[in-house]
């Protein structure tokens, strides 16, 4: 059980301040590899900066990102993406609208499939293969998230909620050890939200995935996570099993009072 | 939308249509004047950097106004090497390329700090600086006099060859590296790097969050768009035989931004259409140059209004609905 | 010589900077950069000429006029081109106020003829200043300078419309919310940024004597440099960098050589844009 004590994310003391204003103010948290950990707060509570802090959008003011063992600290988002396969997804920005859902998954398994920058212009022979072989793996995650029928559609021609699914789809797509899903569940119906819900069990469970989910649907998250995680003011407040968590009188506060 | 469908094959009205176009470019000659014919030529000097537009603007979302000073170096570089050297087309064609790509590239590295307006000044006042440059530098480029009896290109492999000298064999040439050129744009649209710049133009920051380098792919689409620039202008000089700072007036830019964007930025047949529509086409009729310019000025303006997606937007619909009106199955978009 | 140099320089900076404060309002309010705001200086100088010219009238008579007529286009413009740009991308703007620069530039060539008209009109008797021989005409070309920048002030910063105008620039949506009319606002502006730029024009027409259909262009590129060097947006700031511009101009044009000088105005752009993406004076920019 080796792969349950390492963490797949680690941060140690990250602090972000933009200004005078302390977003994040010095987090120590591990993530622990092949786990669903569910982070809530209120509103400006520190969330997404935290994200950004752990995918390169932004840099820390101090202090250590960690994925692994490696230290990914100020470096740019597609090599996090791309050599740590820790990616994330936004709450508005979702797909790639002029692309076909295809297309746009075929563009999220590039970064595995063609590791050097030149490798990526070329057309021979073996981009081609390697081009069908991504196109057939998109076949199959289509399939898997129920959007077969749309793969040639354009993806902005689709509803939200079914963007919303091709976007999950993709970060599939390169093989991922870490996913960060900002707000999956925010603005889509109950029986996508299921569908979804569905499949990141099924991918934790199948290909030991690590999960860190901000969401807003409380009742939702804390029945998919492992652990859950509450911010308050760029801090920790709660930290543990969902259950408990949720009654902890500080977060009810928090919640109330925020 | 024949620019998007990156990565699958194209479709067979699409190919058909394509081989008939080409089919009668090449058979024009037989039946046009040699006027009809060089208007057609000027339509093609402009396709050139028009390309390398739909590139950096078309697939990667960024407005670069320094087209027609890369095509002016292009040009200078090419008519250069061939006054000194007296070395055969095809070497001042690949130096035109590479001359204006490696200027871009250190021009890039600054330029690609900067985001949408300070990006397109920055375009703007590169133009102004080798204008600058061509002005002053008079040991090299003669200055205002500009540089005249260009050589004509010279076809052959190294020493010898034959002499392109009559407007149809201008014609073929240019027809060839038009050719070459839009062959190399689809390579490049349909290549991973094409999928990637694309995904640059619909959101930057999304295309770095599935691993895209996208300062890379910027530098390229901006080096990129530059060779092609070079290119147009290696064809030009050596047609017109004189070139001199008057290459670099912004009309011309005006002219390229008309092609491309009153053609249809972001597919692969609007900047050729816009090409013949809005130079040979505006040539042929014998339209002054301040009328058309005004006519340039209606297009670009109500393009952004009216037609966003250029003159082949409607044609490519209707050919759509002539060829395909019926058995519209569930893999039909 | 080198007190001359700068007190040139001064005058022309000072028209650069009227010109280009139009083009930051219109900036800050629309977000979008006015492509064609030189054509509306070619447009002020083209009016009073033919105001002197054809109908006779005096130089002082042929300013109102200019005015009147420079606003009654631009409110043309701006109501077939301008308002629809507020929710436009920056690129689109820049593609649809280029279109309308041709199609001013052109137009004038079409009726006016390719050629320079000469501009005959103005106070060019020189007057001392300093212990310097200046003409009237630049003397009033900075003391009007002077006066509209303060008016500018005032106007955004105390009056309700100045109030409106940040509005605007700041957040539009919020403008629906709380019933600021965006449309009008803009046009109004764009009206005031244009009129400025005529007002240029026909201030400055009597010491460049020749005016010409493309005279707007290299003026439209020249207030690139000074917006952005003031920070895009900021009032005081384009009077500094229009100065500052006009007289490194006259420097160079001196010390280095005439063919220099219009490389300045791109050199000091790119440099600028280097050290500092948002100008010397940068406050809020928006773009």
């Amino acid at each position: 059980m080796t792969a349950e004590t390492q963490a797949a994310l680690s941060l140690r003391g990250v602090r972000k301040s933009f200004g005078p204003v302390i977003a994040v103010a010095g987090i120590d948290l591990d993530i622990a590899a092949g786990k669903i950990c569910g982070l809530i707060g209120p509103n400006g509570s520190g969330k997404s900066t935290l994200f950004d802090c752990c995918t390169g959008l932004v840099r820390p003011t101090a202090g250590q990102v960690l994925a692994g063992t490696t230290d990914i600290t100020g470096w740019e988002m597609a090599r996090i993406a791309r050599e740590e396969r820790l990616l994330r997804s936004f709450q508005k920005a979702v797909v790639f609208r002029a692309l076909t859902a295809e297309e746009n998954l075929i563009l999220a398994g590039q970064m595995t499939a063609f590791r050097s920058l030149a490798a990526t212009f070329s057309l021979g022979p073996l981009a081609h293969r390697r081009v069908q072989a991504l196109r057939a793996r998109a076949g199959e995650l289509l399939e898997r998230v129920g959007l077969a029928h749309m793969r040639h559609s354009k993806a902005g021609e689709m509803s939200f909620g079914q963007q919303k699914l091709l976007q999950f789809a993709s970060m599939l797509m390169p093989e991922p050890r870490t996913i960060l899903l900002d707000e999956p569940f925010a603005g889509i119906n109950p029986v996508l939200i299921e569908r979804i819900v569905e499949n990141i069990r099924a991918v934790n469970r199948e290909q030991g995935v690590t999960f860190v989910i901000v969401e807003h649907n409380i009742d939702v998250l804390s029945d998919l996570s492992h652990r859950l995680v509450v911010l308050s003011r760029g801090s920790i407040l709660a930290d543990g099993n969902p259950e408990d968590v949720i009654r902890d009188p500080r977060v009810v506060e928090a919640y109330l009072a925020g | 939308m024949p620019g998007i469908a990156i990565g699958g094959r194209y479709a067979a009205p699409q190919v058909a249509g394509g081989v008939l176009i080409a089919a009668c470019l090449v058979l024009f000659p037989l039946v046009a004047s040699s006027y009809q014919l060089s208007t057609l030529i000027v339509s093609m000097v402009f396709l050139l950097p028009a390309i390398g537009l739909n590139l950096i603007l078309g697939y990667t979302g960024m407005l670069s106004l320094a087209q027609m000073g890369f095509f002016g170096v292009g040009g200078y570089t090419s008519a250069l090497i061939a006054m000194h050297f007296g070395t055969p087309f095809w070497l001042n064609f690949v130096a035109a390329c590479l001359v204006p790509a490696l200027l871009a590239a250190p021009l890039a590295i600054p330029a690609l700090r900067l985001r949408h307006t300070s990006f397109v000044m920055c375009t703007i006042a590169f133009v102004f600086i080798i204008e600058s440059v061509s002005k002053n530098w008079v040991g090299l480029t003669r200055g205002d006099m500009g540089l005249s009896s260009v050589p004509r290109p010279r076809i052959g492999l190294w020493s010898d060859g034959f002499i392109v000298h009559t407007t149809v064999q201008y014609y073929y040439l240019g027809l060839l590296l038009c050719a070459l050129a839009v062959a190399a744009l689809v390579a490049i649209v349909r290549s991973p790097a094409g999928r990637y710049m694309i995904a640059i133009r619909e959101d930057e920051i999304l295309a770095a969050s599935v691993g895209g380098r996208t300062w890379h792919y910027r530098l390229a689409a901006f080096v990129l768009s530059a060779a092609f620039a070079g290119a147009g202008g290696s064809y030009y000089v050596h047609y017109v035989t004189v070139i001199s700072p008057t290459v670099f007036d912004p009309s011309y830019t005006n002219t390229v931004l008309v092609v491309v964007l009153g053609g249809g930025v972001g597919t692969i047949a609007g900047p050729i259409l816009g090409s013949v529509v809005f130079v040979a086409l505006s040539e042929a009729l014998r339209i002054a140059p301040e009328l058309r310019m005004v006519v340039y000025g209606l297009v670009l303006t109500t393009s952004v209004f009216a037609f966003p997606k250029g003159l082949i937007a409607p044609l490519t619909s209707a050919l759509r609905g002539a060829v395909q009106p019926k058995a519209r199955g569930p893999h039909d978009r | 010589m080198l007190q001359n140099l700068f007190t040139d320089g001064l005058v022309i900076g000072s028209v650069y900077a009227l010109v280009s404060v139009g083009m930051t309002v219109i900036l800050g309010v629309l977000g979008q950069i006015n492509f064609a705001h030189g054509e509306y200086y070619m447009a002020g100088a083209f009016a009073a000429w033919w105001a002197i010219d054809r109908l006779g009238l005096s130089y002082m008579a042929s300013i109102p006029l200019t005015i009147l007529i420079v606003g009654i286009l631009s409110l043309a413009i701006g109501y077939a081109v301008m308002q629809r740009l507020v929710d436009v991308s920056f690129d689109a703007g820049i593609i649809a106020t280029l279109g309308v620069s041709l199609l001013l530039q052109n137009t004038a060539t079409l009726i006016f003829g390719g050629t320079y008209q000469i501009f005959d009109g103005g106070w060019l008797e020189p007057m001392r200043v300093f212990g310097e021989d200046i003409a009237q005409q630049r003397v009033l070309i900075f003391l009007v300078t002077l006066v509209v920048f303060g008016a500018l002030e005032w106007l955004v910063r105390k009056s309700t419309f100045g109030k409106q105008m940040r509005a605007v620039s700041q957040n539009v949506e919020c403008c629906h919310v709380l019933g600021v009319d965006v449309r009008r606002v803009v046009l109004i502006t764009f009206i005031l940024g244009t009129t400025l730029a005529a007002l240029s024009g026909v201030m400055t027409a009597p010491i460049t004597i020749n005016i010409y259909g493309a005279m707007g262009e290299a003026i439209t590129l020249k207030s690139f440099a000074v917006i952005v060097m003031g920070g895009m947006g900021s009032i005081g700031g384009t009077l500094v960098a229009g100065w500052v511009l006009g007289i490194m101009e006259s420097l160079v044009a001196a010390y280095v050589g005439l063919q220099f000088r219009d490389a300045v105005a791109f050199a000091l752009l790119v440099m600028v844009l280097m050290w500092r993406p948002s100008g010397f004076f940068s406050t809020k920019a928006r773009y």
